[in-house]
């Protein structure tokens, strides 16, 4: 068990890949954003990649341990501090019960992963742990951790002093510029080539009014082509309205002329196009960019971004691992 | 129109879209459902899950097992099987809602966005006029004059997206520009030639006019009819609005919470596509309720 001294600013309970096998009910996979960080912090501790743990945004927790374990700490770096002394990221420490884990704000990136040996062990909901907070449900009751709550934690052995190789982790470290890796399409053909060309080559700003739904981008005017302008009224009067469709999730959606990557809690269906994806190996950056960093979009093929997801599965796992 | 060969559309490296025409037609939402069912039966390989919609459908995949290119060639050869819409024979149940058509609550909404976010017609008289009807009183008699079609479900848990299936009731409308920031919980809308009814406190962009008092998704289970899933429809489920007033709404509203409410659905038909469209053949599509 962990007892929530402070909640930090958002911190919830997540699992990979999340709750998969909803979209058509209209229920997102949530889970974390970055997984990378996330699924190595799994495996730090011994535990299967996906198991449950906790996402920090931007403030992190202070949580202690009621009982003997082992927590592994990566992602962004908040200051983790055991019993005021500096936690090591990226490494499996073990901990005592009574020890306090306190983190403060993100120096880099954005959200911080905490795995602890044998998974959180709350109730699932349709499948998975991962929280869904705007309908509620998953993780703790629904929601972020509330201060005085007790976080269940399965029991197990766990692996101490275990750290992932240093070329093994995201780097984050110095960006205010990210490289987002994009795949054109489903609705690429509704975008001129102008509008094509604008996209690829402009600085997308990302905007503050960004969650865990979508993330909102600041930055030029799109262009269209002929099928968004002379079609069926039932799309829709905005250029970029499409008989309601299936969204992927990544998707850059265009609502109106703002573009809105829609993330692990976003909507599964709307009435807007969607021209380019962002594929599920880049959500990384994605989940440790702040709002006021700036996005570089490079087309990459299908091929490509499965070839990228499937180099990052190998990154997570214990080929990653080396003695501490 | 509906494409001669369905267009294949990659969407990141784990998805993809199946666009099987350009317009909203009950055909083409036929096909994917029947797409549906058939990589459901078939147990397609490498096949997550699967989302139809109004004339599209996306597909969930794990590339590990299939690649994308292997994938469209799979799915071509379910469709070419698919045989004729016809033949499809579908469970449908049926639910009645009372519904409050012209509802103070909707229009409250409607004025608030005119107020702080842009100018525009009120909802029902636009569409009304949008659509040639007489007045507000004959858009409410096409609106609730049949029965919806549930094509499909998303957006949000549980939200149904519809379409008229009496064709002599079929409206458009555009949807809001830009989105409302909130909706009542319990809204009937419509965008384009959609109607929706919203489960949650919900932004939107729908037309709005009229409010249901009964809950469509339920994670708390408190009703029989979400011992199944949460979210109270299936796509090829039929909705019915029944006109009813503020005080039966009201009279609803207090059954819900006290838990004594009993909802209202039929389930002993199936729906058949050969049928359903003999029935439209039969009308007379220039005369309007």
């Amino acid at each position: 068990m962990l007892e929530v001294i402070k909640p930090g600013l958002e911190t919830s309970v997540q699992d990979w890949p999340g709750r998969i096998g909803f979209w058509n009910q209209g229920f997102p996979p949530s889970g974390p954003m970055d997984s990378w960080s996330f699924r190595l912090a799994n495996v730090l501790v011994g535990n299967a990649p996906g198991a449950a743990g906790l996402e920090c945004q931007f403030l992190g927790p202070t949580l202690k341990f009621q009982r003997n374990g082992v927590v592994a700490v990566t992602g962004a770096d908040m200051q983790a501090a055991l019993d005021g002394e500096p936690l090591p990221m990226w490494q499996s420490v073990a901990v005592e019960a009574g020890q306090t884990l306190a983190m403060a704000f993100a120096r880099t990136g954005a959200r911080t992963y905490i795995a602890v040996a044998g998974g959180i062990e709350t109730e699932p909901w349709l499948g998975a742990r991962a929280t869904f907070h705007k309908a509620g449900v998953g993780g703790m009751n629904g929601r972020a951790i509330k201060e005085g709550q007790s976080v269940p934690v399965a029991e197990a052995a766990g692996q101490p002093g275990r750290r992932v190789k240093a070329e093994s982790r995201p780097d984050f470290a110095k960006a205010k510029r990210w490289t987002v890796e994009v795949v054109a399409g489903p609705n690429d053909d509704w975008i001129d080539a102008a509008g094509h060309e604008r996209f690829l080559s402009a600085d997308w700003k990302l905007s503050a009014k960004s969650d865990r739904t979508g993330f909102r981008l600041d930055g030029p005017q799109w262009s269209f082509t002929d099928k968004a302008t002379d079609k069926a009224p039932e799309h829709g009067s905005l250029p970029s309205n499409i008989i309601d469709q299936g969204y992927p999730l990544g998707a850059i959606n265009l609502a109106g002329q703002t573009p809105i990557i829609l993330v692990n809690d976003g909507p599964s269906m709307g009435g807007f196009i969607n021209p380019y994806t962002v594929p599920q190996a880049a959500f990384w950056k994605l989940g440790q960019s702040r709002p006021g960093e700036i996005y570089n979009f490079k087309a990459v093929s299908v091929d490509e971004a499965q070839a990228m997801a499937r180099r990052l599965r190998e990154l997570c796992t214990e080929a990653s691992i080396e003695t501490a | 129109m509906i494409y001669e060969t369905p267009a294949f559309r990659p969407g990141g490296d784990r998805y993809m879209l199946i666009e099987f025409g350009n317009e909203m037609n009950l055909e083409l939402n036929f096909m994917a459902q029947g797409l549906a069912t058939a990589i459901a039966e078939q147990k397609t390989k490498g096949v997550i899950e699967t989302a139809p919609c109004f004339a599209s459908m996306l597909i969930h995949y794990e590339p590990d097992e299939i690649s994308y290119a292997d994938l469209s060639r799979e799915l071509e050869r379910l469709i070419a099987a698919l045989g004729p819409s016809d033949d499809i024979e579908l469970e449908s149940r049926v639910f009645y809602f009372p519904t409050v058509y012209l509802d103070p609550w909707t229009r409250e909404c409607v004025q608030d966005y005119i107020a702080k976010i842009a100018p525009k017609q009120t909802d029902p008289e636009f569409v009304a006029e949008l659509n040639g009807l007489s007045d507000v009183q004959q858009f409410v008699r096409v609106h609730s004059g049949t029965e919806y079609w549930v094509a499909s479900l998303g957006f949000w848990p549980g939200l149904p997206f519809m379409m008229a299936l009496d064709p002599r009731c079929k409206l458009t409308a555009p949807k809001y520009n830009p989105p409302r920031t909130w909706t009542p919980k319990g809204t009937v809308g419509m965008g384009g030639a959609s109607t929706a009814i919203y489960p949650e406190h919900l932004p939107g962009g729908y037309q709005i006019f009229g409010r249901i008092p009964v809950p469509i998704w339920d994670p708390e289970k408190r009703f029989g009819v979400f011992s199944d899933s949460i979210c109270l429809f299936r796509p090829g489920d039929r909705v019915k609005f029944v006109p009813c007033t503020v005080e039966e709404f009201e009279e609803a509203e207090r059954r819900v919470a006290d838990g004594s409410y009993v909802y209202n659905v039929v389930e002993y038909q199936k729906f058949s596509v050969r049928q359903y469209k003999r029935w439209v053949g039969s009308l007379d599509l220039a005369r309007r309720f």
